[in-house]
């Protein structure tokens, strides 16, 4: 792969040939260190945090009053919340995927990259984890759902798929956080050593855990680093398959169809991969760093989201096909009428903006526009978000029996908790891109080496 | 009066460290150390030969252990302590608490990992005599160190300093804690 993209574009190097390896160290320690944080970070900061704002409100106002501010009622139980569930932990697991198995392919243009997204999906992984809790209506004992109950006294039913997504939910985020940390305990340690100040010092002194870069820390951290990729690649897909499974395993039409687990986790390939991108054009811009996030990295991704609407677009053949071909008349109608009926605006918007549009991506001159590229990725992610959103209510709206038919709108503060949830993630977003080297210094310079002795 | 450390030498390519490590293993130096600011291939395995750390073996004992922990949570839940008929399953309904085992099995391989490599490589440790060296901060960045340490039988300053000149070390320092 390394090979045909750099035939393709001989003028785009994984790293620009003037990158030195103590360059790259104070530039992107650099931007950590820095006193006072440029102007576009507090706007961007201030933004985000007046949204996070409004997440607070939106959960008090729901814990004090319940559920019942939302849109969701009976028979439309599972409304905006659960959709946006699936949708930050499909961004979140595209994250991994970025990170995990390019790691074990090898694939140059992974080390400036995977950084952000880590980053990205340690700040998606948490709002996909308060949806459920959101949703919960009794919120403070979600607790139960810990296999804990030799002492509690309560028994969580471990053949619900519904609690393996809780299982995976947490591993998950443990997993993530240890993956993340293994990776950054060198750049911390240049960080430490390149901080001045006595406060900043101590602070990433005591982060980096006294990290010396020994060739014994290095052998070992190496080894470990490579089997938790590998246990990563295959425990995301896993987490997503899970997240499918809450939906096939119930008996409504619509969702009862083993296609779900992959068609699942197709749709985080290509949202993961897109938000990625539209962050790594920020990040770029806004930290200057052009010299390490070449046309190479952009070109790399845009090719990975393609192959991902061309998995979601087979997905898609099947969600239509199934039911079509299929002899249950439940399941025939409920497709007609999420493709024709009241969801038929946000169904054929989302086939467009996730498929449709993303084919311009065979296109060089699209790969190589980052204009064009944050477009596409804006628009793909959006279209995701329907997609969860017509899944998850238009199957509810047209269950089996017709009596039992209802609409779900949703409501202000539905809204808000998906604006706040935003919030959140870019919240945290921002704090990693203060205080943590957002782009793998260490093994940066193994690329720059390699490129030296070519 | 602080106690002497070792004597530490920079050298600006990583195969310039690998050559010194090679020379200075073959003279009969047992305790020396390399820092680099990447992993350089091969240079682990010439300051440290033998066999390396059993960390793979580690997480699999971690993911073995995982797999029965994540198991055994769901057979006592759902079979022992309180069994609990669902549209009359089997208690021990092995295809559904497969998952969860598989989920278990991964956070214990990983986080075996984790902490064994701290454990392995005696982290956290904030402080540490290699860090009174004043080039020491070079080799987060850009230089490929080497220390010979004091403890080593056949530490003799003089002839050090000379094989890290012959070497072609940049900068030689004396490292005092």
């Amino acid at each position: 792969m390394a090979m045909t993209l750099t035939s393709e574009l001989p003028a785009a190097p994984v790293v620009a040939p003037d990158v030195t390896l103590a360059s790259l160290s104070e530039q992107v320690s650099g931007r950590v260190l820095m006193d006072r944080a440029p102007l576009w970070w507090w706007a961007g900061f201030g933004f985000s945090f007046t949204l996070f704002t409004l997440l607070v409100i939106q959960m008090a106002w729901l814990f004090v009053n319940g559920i019942g501010v939302w849109g969701v009622e009976i028979p439309v139980a599972w409304g905006l919340a659960i959709a946006e569930y699936v949708w930050w932990i499909a961004l979140a697991s595209g994250g991994t995927i970025v990170s995990a198995l390019f790691f074990l392919t090898r694939s140059p243009w992974r080390s400036a990259t995977n950084r952000i997204a880590e980053s990205m999906l340690l700040s998606a992984a948490p709002c996909a984890g308060l949806m459920p809790i959101m949703h919960l209506g009794r919120p403070g004992l979600f607790y139960w759902l810990f296999p804990y109950s030799t002492v509690m006294g309560v028994w969580p039913q471990a053949r619900s798929p519904l609690w393996w997504d809780f299982i995976c939910l947490i591993c998950y985020i443990l997993m993530s956080i240890m993956y993340y940390y293994t990776g950054i305990l060198p750049d911390l340690a240049t960080v430490r050593d390149l901080a001045r100040s006595r406060f900043k010092q101590i602070f990433y002194g005591v982060l980096a855990l006294g990290w010396r870069g020994s060739s014994e820390q290095w052998r070992n951290q190496r080894t470990v680093y490579a089997i938790m990729s590998a246990i990563m690649a295959p425990m995301v897909i896993s987490v997503h398959s899970v997240v499918g499974l809450d939906f096939a395993g119930g008996l409504t039409p619509g969702w009862h169809d083993t296609q779900f687990p992959p068609y699942f986790f197709f749709g985080a390939v290509i949202s993961g991969t897109a938000v990625i991108i539209m962050l790594t054009i920020v990040v770029r811009w806004g930290y200057g760093l052009q010299d390490v996030l070449t046309a190479y990295h952009f070109n790399a991704m845009a090719k990975i989201m393609l192959v991902g609407s061309v998995m979601l677009a087979y997905a898609y053949v099947w969600e239509a096909f199934g039911p079509i071909y299929g002899s249950d008349v439940a399941q025939k109608t409920e497709f007609f009428q999420r493709a024709f009926g009241f969801t038929a605006p946000a169904f054929w918007s989302e086939k467009i903006l996730t498929v449709v549009i993303p084919q311009l991506l065979w296109l060089p001159a699209v790969r190589r526009s980052r204009t064009l590229l944050f477009l596409i990725s804006g628009g793909i992610i959006v279209g995701m978000w329907q997609e969860r959103f017509v899944f998850t209510t238009s199957s509810l709206e047209h269950n089996y029996m017709p009596s039992y038919w209802g609409r779900y709108y949703p409501t202000f503060w539905d809204w808000a908790c998906l604006a706040g949830t935003i919030g959140l993630f870019l919240t945290l977003f921002f704090l990693f891109l203060r205080f943590a080297p957002i782009v793998s210094i260490a093994e940066m310079r193994e690329v720059i080496e390699e490129e030296r002795s070519k | 009066m602080k106690t002497l450390f070792g004597i530490i030498a920079t050298f600006d390519t990583p195969d310039a460290v690998k050559n010194a490590a090679a020379y200075l293993r073959q003279a009969g130096f047992r305790t020396l150390e390399a820092y680099a600011p990447y992993p350089v291939e091969g240079l682990g395995e010439i300051i440290h030969p033998g066999p390396k750390p059993l960390l793979p073996l580690l997480m699999f004992a971690g993911a073995v252990f995982g797999a029965g922990w994540g198991y055994w949570i769901q057979y006592w839940d759902e079979a022992l302590n309180y069994p609990l008929n669902v549209g009359g399953r089997p208690y021990n309904s092995w295809p559904s608490f497969i998952v969860s085992a598989f989920e278990f099995m991964l956070l214990v391989t990983i986080a075996s990992g984790f902490f064994g490599l701290l454990a392995i490589s005696r982290l956290p440790r904030l402080y540490h005599p290699i860090f009174e060296a004043k080039v020491f901060e070079r080799a987060s960045r850009d230089r490929f160190l080497i220390c010979v340490e004091a403890t080593d039988p056949r530490f003799d300053a003089a002839s050090i300093r000379a094989a890290f000149e012959q070497l072609g070390a940049e900068r030689i320092e004396e490292v005092r804690s």
